[in-house]
């Protein structure tokens, strides 16, 4: 199978829509669908590529995220908050608050009503984090960057430096972890993966800065392409269907 | 092309003058090497020449240098990007893009070129630097040696009259280094390129170097001819300690050279390999031990065993599998079949101060083991871990490198001192299995000797295992008892190191290129059996 090249915008329109789509249906179903469907996406996209982007696994590392998102969403609306109406599950030992805060109040009677908006504000959360996830993982954002012009050259060199890094973060972590482990640091846990972590990004940054530097980056004030990109129909019908999901979110919920 | 006159750089915060009134020229199409101890400046002397040094890191430069006619004090490093190519240290920290052909264009879009230029140019660096299967492969998942050529290729594409890297060949098996090395030899003598290098590793790039820039401490340097610097410098590549040690009349910096130059010495001697036979007992049990990442094989089936008073190198080209053999013998991650056994434990089952005194490991990158802001401070936390006595740590580090400030930072020592405070926190707890990754990485020639002092006292002496990863085949040739060669998962030589390192000649050490056929490897053997021959009354 020849392997297909989207526009590195197509998914990340696709994203947008998704992500208004949602926020117009608002429900838990829906939002938990998407979801489910734009794994299935990125999951078949990254089998059948040949070689992977240290992006591809960014819907993974986000759906763990989209996990504690859901948790402390919920803790905190449930706990803290102003008190909703309905039928009461339980009540927790009210903390009282001075009168100038009046309408916030923490713990009291958690109704089946609060409970229910504390989770689908937490499922909303991470359905739009997860959709831009998924889009990053079938879209390098390298590409995605130099779709843009150069505005302003440190906001570039920042942003190609951010997006370097960052992927690199997380298996840096993992390998200075266990490599602590080895010196019987086992209980210390990420205080001290934390020092040499900041220096080796930091260090990667600046010579990553100075690489860009050195080869001409900014230095000229028009760039040229070396492929121009073109909407073709694959990325087309992406876009088609991703905006049929706005007629269905508006009138199915 | 390139002339420094009066140069001197400070940089800020520091008291210490790195260049003193540096003056010399680089002549269009010559091949130069830079050479001095870590942290003589090196890496400073390749980045002033594109400006990088003061533009990008701060410091006060006195003195012009100027490259093609252009002064870099007057113009950023982007204004010389069409001049000079420069290619880092780690070129996995400076790649831009994802795929190879993006990172080729990458430079040509910033400096706007017509889309047919970039064609063309990008064409004609894939078919040079043979990178044409691999146009559309994301760089991530290329070999060391390929990610070297992709950032040699970006930075040729430009069609720059001034190449310069940074020790190009530390991280690559020699057979990439080899590749790599022969690729600029071409440029330089078919497009007249000028190549600027600085290498540790002298016995790979000797060969190619037209003049050697080296560097002392004191800020100064001198320039001249290969011969001549290493007549006298303490920094030189085995060969030329071989000569030194025969007292030929001259050095030569070529094997075919120095062959010539002791021809009546092989003549006479014996061709006896000296035998080590090893009477240890086994420590680490490996049987039958597979491992893959995805679709991809990383070991089948190895079986192997390592003994105690043994210093074993694995060996092979990058990626065949060293790092991931290191990693389930240190219980990094379970396999997939098969077992490890050290001392008759599951690796991964050992924790705290019973892991400390079986298993000693060292990664490819020692500081991912430092955490605490002063040598001190470590070596106490150290003493704590392995319930040693206090400043039992510290009086080992001393006595492997006397000159560490125990106040310093561990970031601010020289690779060779941080690697003297990991091994003094990983040794002090006299493990019975002491592992290293790619140990050499970076150092000069007297951390090297450091290492190997180390090494062969704490097997020999204290009659413990030692296992390392190399591609490094002069520090095999000194220390190693057993080479395991391992390529693509499967174990493909295991012996004696002679044996073993003479079988390849890509392998083979340079006195043993220089002696072939007789089996010497390092200078120490050489010496040794030609004073047998010469003074018989030591043998029968």
């Amino acid at each position: 199978m020849m392997k297909k090249r989207f526009h590195p915008l197509t998914w990340w329109i696709g994203a947008i829509v998704l992500a208004i789509a949602i926020s117009l249906a608002d429900d838990i179903a829906f939002n938990v669908a998407v979801v489910a469907g734009i794994s299935f996406i990125v999951f078949t996209a990254n089998r059948s590529a040949i070689d992977k982007t240290p992006w591809s696994g960014g819907l993974w590392f986000a759906l763990k995220i989209a996990l504690v998102i859901i948790a402390i969403r919920t803790f905190i609306g449930i706990a803290i908050g102003v008190p909703v109406p309905g039928n009461t599950l339980f009540e927790l030992p009210i903390l009282y608050l001075p009168d100038w805060m009046a309408g916030i109040r923490i713990g009291g009677a958690i109704t089946q009503e609060r409970l229910f908006f504390a989770v689908s504000e937490g499922v909303h959360i991470a359905t739009l984090i997860c959709i831009f996830a998924a889009a990053t993982s079938l879209t390098s954002p390298h590409r995605l960057l130099r779709q843009m012009p150069i505005f302003i050259y440190e906001f570039g060199v920042a942003l190609v430096i951010a997006t370097s890094v960052l992927p690199q973060l997380v298996s840096s972590a993992s390998r200075i972890k266990s490599a602590q482990r080895m010196r019987g640091i086992e209980r210390r846990g990420w205080a001290g993966v934390a020092l040499p972590l900041l220096e080796e990004s930091l260090a990667r940054s600046l010579d990553l800065a100075a690489a860009m530097d050195s080869r001409g980056y900014g230095f000229s004030r028009k760039r040229s392409r070396y492929r121009r990109e073109k909407l073709l129909r694959h990325d087309l019908t992406v876009i088609a269907s991703s905006l049929a999901f706005i007629p269905l979110a508006v009138v199915a919920f | 092309m390139i002339s420094f006159s009066n140069v001197s750089l400070i940089y800020p915060h520091s008291l210490r003058t790195v260049f003193d009134n540096l003056s010399f020229t680089i002549e269009e199409g010559e091949m130069v090497l830079v050479i001095g101890a870590t942290g003589s400046g090196k890496s400073s002397l390749l980045r002033l020449i594109n400006g990088l040094v003061p533009h990008h890191t701060g410091g006060i430069l006195a003195g012009d240098i100027s490259v093609d006619g252009i002064s870099t004090s007057l113009t950023k490093p982007g204004g010389l990007a069409h001049i000079i190519g420069i290619v880092g240290q780690n070129p996995a920290h400076g790649f831009v893009t994802d795929t190879v052909e993006e990172e080729l264009v990458f430079g040509m879009e910033a400096l706007n070129f017509s889309q047919d230029v970039m064609r063309k140019r990008v064409e004609e660096i894939l078919d040079l630097l043979s990178l044409t299967h691999l146009r559309q492969r994301s760089i991530s998942t290329l070999s060391g040696g390929e990610q070297q050529r992709v950032a040699i290729g970006s930075a040729l594409v430009m069609h720059p009259k001034v190449l310069v890297l940074d020790e190009p060949t530390s991280a690559l098996d020699p057979i990439a280094a080899e590749e790599v090395l022969s690729i600029l030899h071409r440029l330089v003598h078919d497009l007249g390129l000028t190549v600027v290098i600085s290498e540790h590793k002298l016995e790979r790039v000797i060969g190619f170097a037209d003049r050697i820039i080296s560097i002392s401490r004191d800020g100064q340097a001198e320039i001249d001819i290969p011969e001549e610097i290493l007549k006298r410098s303490a920094i030189a590549p085995p060969i030329v300690h071989l000569a030194r040690a025969l007292n030929l009349d001259s050095v030569g910096t070529s094997v075919r050279e120095v062959r010539r130059m002791t021809s009546h010495l092989r003549d006479f001697t014996p061709l006896v390999a000296q035998s080590s036979d090893s009477t240890g007992e086994n420590v680490v049990e490996i049987n039958k031990l597979s491992h893959r990442y995805g679709q991809k094989i990383a070991l089948r089936e190895i079986t192997l065993d390592f003994r105690t008073g043994e210093i074993t190198a694995v060996m092979g080209r990058n990626g065949a599998g060293k790092s991931t053999l290191f990693k389930s013998i240190v219980g990094f991650h379970s396999s997939d079949s098969g077992s490890v056994r050290v001392l008759g434990n599951n690796p991964i089952e050992l924790h705290g101060v019973d892991r400390l005194k079986k298993i000693g490991y060292i990664p490819q990158e020692p500081s991912d083991l430092l955490i605490h802001p002063s040598v001190a401070k470590e070596c106490a936390a150290s003493d704590r871990d392995n319930g040693l006595e206090a400043g039992s740590t510290l009086a080992f580090l001393a006595r492997l490198t006397p000159t560490v400030n125990p106040e310093a930072h561990p970031r601010d020592l020289s690779e060779g001192q941080r690697l003297s405070l990991v091994l003094a926190l990983i040794l002090c707890s006299a493990p019975e299995v002491l592992i290293m990754d790619e140990p050499t990485r970076g150092l000069d020639y007297q951390a090297k000797t450091m290492l190997v002092d180390t090494l062969v006292s704490y097997a020999r002496n204290l009659g413990k295992c030692v296992l390392i990863a190399t591609h490094d085949v002069e520090l095999v040739a000194e220390v190693a008892d057993r080479v395991v060669f391992i390529a693509d998962g499967d174990v493909v030589a295991d012996g004696a190191t002679v044996d073993v390192l003479l079988s390849s000649p890509a392998f083979a050490p340079q006195v043993a290129k220089v002696m072939s056929p007789a089996p010497w490897l390092t200078v120490k053997d050489a010496l040794k059996a030609i004073s047998d021959v010469t003074h018989p009354e030591g043998v029968q």
